[in-house]
């Protein structure tokens, strides 16, 4: 019987949700929002993002203040993007205490700006001795590096062909650019990779035309000892330009940062919201129906409440305790659910004087059955509409206490990519990448409830004002 | 019929009003005396009409006996039993056996409720009935009482979705429901469609004689009460004026407020549709917050003398068999 109230009373405010076209707007843009967090899993190429937000190795492969990889559209001057090459031709023989292996990464290269860096990882144990050779379109090959490496156990092996091939730059540039050119240049400044994707002739340092086409770097690796031996050998190309939104001033994936970021933005705003609204409406009533003086006594406890300043104490508080995202719920919790108790209070008064209500007195009702059955279900719709309004507000006051610096370090949320974003001067350096997704998201979870709250203001205040 | 079933002694509710500063610092306090000091006795099985202008205390004093409001002093006994201050426990048993019918039959119900739930309600308070199931039995049982058959097509209706008529009969279902002998009938009447009072008037009456009920029947309309009750109280700016038999009381009328009251029904003559009654007391109820020295009556009354501005108002005194009135000069006027 119950629940097929509910559902009726469900189908008539569907039937009237729909007709307000910004709510609509709005609820489709919140299961965006859900989906997103349900997807998570597929949508990040970076899959510890969430937990290794601020360990520097996870990202050190990427490049530094990337923009995104769709900026080429717009520019006449293609950039490199990011690009991982992790199936090589790869060949290894084995013999007695020693394994050679081989691997060929082949890489298309088809922009005007180089990469910044190849880098070159793989597992190995025992005494490897790996060379690197690159086979350039135009049929020259360079033997860009030799190195040693000895590892006890098993290992990863992290070799920056930026910084190794140095050395085979310089005897590169000596036979094709001028002298004249190389003698005012310290080899140190030189980026060895920018000079081996460009066209083999005089102007190959001040210059560079690129030189597109296939290119083939082969890696070479004799593991010597018992055990020894070479796995799972990858290339990673760096980019100018990296993924949806680019990367930030620690190379981290503003895209992964950003997705991560939505599911903690939408447990402050529903969990601060709920939690809020459910003390303010309860408040309300019992200061309503006792009336007197426990409505004087909660009256001015609810007005200290609201005259405090939110933001000022949820700074002190994060700077006193270690700042955590459950201890700022709390806070906001706390001072939140002052929001919903004027009108719900004067609602509550109103229902009082009913005659059903007197009615259910007579009946000899308790203070609590009057409560529950007679006053809050009357008081549920406007909570549940300021509860949509009360979500963005949760999620602005988490961000500006995360911009300040007192986030929680645990999560990523997207008032911390902006705080980082000012840290990290993205607005001098006009990295627009690093400030607009996070901005732009929190602008459109707040529109989403905003829109979803005001949709079901106007649906449920005339019916209010009537009762 | 001889059984006391309540007793009323000396009630009064004073409702204290905002006092200004100056009388705040001396102390002062002003009253609104709603109710100053009614007594009357019901007897069981009886219908009991108190009659009155609006203001005059009638529905307040219908509070007080069902404990909804606090009084300020006097006495209310129920089978003997004096109710004026009960515990919340013995209040919850008093209020299983005192039931109300309230004047609004579409504000007494709550909006949201379905039929079986408003009757189910009362059920639920006094944990009548196991299951949902053995409720709406007794949901319908009661709406087969008040002859809102066939019952399951009501149950599941909402209150708006009834006539005024059917309202009152599913309110007067909500009170029979606990089988209470003692029902405050707040003039249920009083926002129903003419056509449809006689009807729940005597749908009331066979109700009380099939269980034997009494009823308080709170009413400013003389007519219905004169048709309804056996016997009559008239209040007057919260005090009883003229109690007797119904017959007795209308044939008879003492008081001359009483007498205006009756003189004031308009009646239905043919033929003369534009006739408005010349109503012999002039004027509006004083207000309760300033009570008229002497007789309460005397602003409006067309015989009061210069006593009855200065006297101490008349006390109820027996003026005949079961006919008792407070006026000073009820015998030259009769």
């Amino acid at each position: 019987m119950k629940l097929q109230e509910l559902r009726e009373t469900l189908r008539d405010f569907w039937g009237e949700f729909r007709k307000v076209k910004y709510g609509m707007v709005g609820l489709v843009m919140f299961f965006l929002f859900l989906l997103v967090v349900i997807f998570e899993p597929v949508l990040i190429p970076f899959p510890e993002t969430g937990q290794r937000w601020r360990d520097i190795t996870y990202w050190e492969d990427n490049p530094k203040n990337a923009a995104p990889v769709w900026v080429n559209w717009f520019k006449r001057k293609d950039y490199t993007p990011q690009a991982v090459l992790d199936k090589p031709d790869f060949n290894e023989r084995k013999a007695a205490n020693t394994q050679v292996a081989e691997a060929v990464f082949t890489y298309d290269y088809k922009y005007d700006l180089p990469p910044i860096d190849l880098l070159l990882r793989a597992t190995g144990k025992g005494l490897l001795n790996l060379a690197v050779h690159l086979e350039r379109p135009d049929g020259l090959s360079i033997e860009l590096t030799k190195k040693s490496f000895r590892l006890s156990g098993e290992a990863p092996v992290r070799l920056s062909l930026d910084k190794e091939a140095v050395g085979a730059v310089g005897d590169f540039l000596k036979t094709y650019e001028d002298p004249d050119v190389l003698r005012g240049v310290s080899l140190f400044t030189v980026k060895p990779v920018e000079v081996f994707f460009a066209r083999a002739a005089p102007g190959i340092l001040r210059n560079p035309a690129p030189l597109k086409g296939e290119y083939r770097i082969k890696l070479t690796c004799v593991a010597v000892g018992s055990g020894a031996f070479l796995k799972e050998p990858a290339l990673t190309v760096a980019g100018r330009v990296f993924g949806l939104m680019g990367t930030d001033g620690s190379k981290r994936d503003i895209w992964s940062g950003v997705i991560v970021g939505t599911k903690w933005a939408l447990l402050i705003g529903l969990l601060t919201s709920a939690v809020a609204v459910i003390i303010g409406v309860f408040y309300g009533v019992t200061s309503a129906y006792f009336g007197g003086a426990v409505d004087l006594v909660l009256m001015r406890i609810y007005e200290v409440f609201q005259s405090i300043p939110l933001l000022p104490v949820m700074i002190v508080v994060s700077a006193v305790f270690k700042p955590s995202i459950w201890m700022m719920i709390l806070m906001m919790c706390a001072f939140f659910w002052v929001g919903s108790v004027r009108t719900v209070r004067s609602m509550g008064l109103q229902i009082k004087e009913e005659t059903y209500v007197e009615a259910a007195h007579a009946l000899g009702a308790s203070q609590g059955r009057i409560i529950f059955k007679h006053m809050l279900p009357q008081v549920i719709p406007y909570a549940f509409a300021s509860m949509a309004l009360q979500v963005p507000v949760s999620i602005v006051y988490e961000a500006s206490v995360s911009l300040l610096g007192l986030g929680d370090a645990t999560i990523v949320t997207w008032g911390q990519i902006l705080h980082d974003a000012m840290q990290g001067g993205a607005v001098l350096q006009g990295i627009w990448w690093w400030i607009i997704p996070p901005g732009l998201f929190i602008a459109l979870m707040g529109m989403t409830f905003a829109f979803i709250g005001f949709a079901m203001d106007t649906i449920l205040n005339p019916k209010l004002r009537t009762r | 019929m001889s059984e006391v079933i309540l007793e009323v002694k000396d009630l009064k509710k004073w409702f204290p009003l905002k006092r200004s500063l100056g009388q705040w610092l001396r102390g002062q306090r002003t009253w609104m005396r709603a109710v100053d000091g009614v007594s009357f006795q019901i007897k069981k099985g009886e219908i009991f009409g108190l009659i009155g202008e609006s203001g005059c205390g009638k529905t307040t004093t219908g509070k007080l006996i069902m404990k909804l409001i606090e009084p300020t002093g006097g006495q209310i006994f129920f089978r003997g039993e004096d109710v004026t201050h009960l515990s919340p426990e013995a209040l919850k048993a008093y209020k299983r056996e005192v039931q109300m019918i309230f004047q609004d039959p579409y504000a007494s119900m709550n909006p949201r409720f379905r039929l079986h739930q408003v009757l189910a309600e009362p059920l639920t308070i006094h944990r009548i009935g196991a299951n949902e199931q053995e409720k709406r039995a007794l949901a319908a049982e009661a709406l087969t009482k008040v002859k809102l058959t066939p019952a399951s097509d009501f149950l599941d209706r909402f209150s708006h979705m009834l006539s005024g008529g059917q309202r009152q009969r599913a309110a007067t279902a909500r009170t029979l429901i606990l089988s209470p002998s003692f029902i405050v009938a707040d003039e249920p009447v009083s926002m129903v469609d003419l056509s449809t009072r006689a009807e729940l008037l005597q749908m009331m009456k066979d109700i009380q004689e099939e269980l034997g009920l009494t009823y308080l029947y709170i009413t400013h309309d003389l007519s219905t009460a004169r048709y309804f009750a056996d016997r009559i109280a008239v209040m007057y700016l919260g005090r009883i004026v003229e109690m007797g038999t119904a017959d007795e009381l209308i044939d008879h009328p003492l008081h001359p407020y009483t007498k205006a009251l009756i003189a004031a029904v308009p009646e239905p003559v043919p033929g003369r549709v534009n006739l408005i009654k010349e109503i012999p007391i002039k004027g509006e109820i004083p207000s309760a917050a300033q009570i008229p020295s002497g007789c309460r009556f005397h602003p409006r009354c067309p015989f009061a003398v210069d006593d009855c501005r200065h006297l101490t108002a008349a006390k109820l005194i027996l003026a005949g068999p079961g006919h008792a009135v407070a006026c000073w000069r009820y015998k030259e006027l009769d």
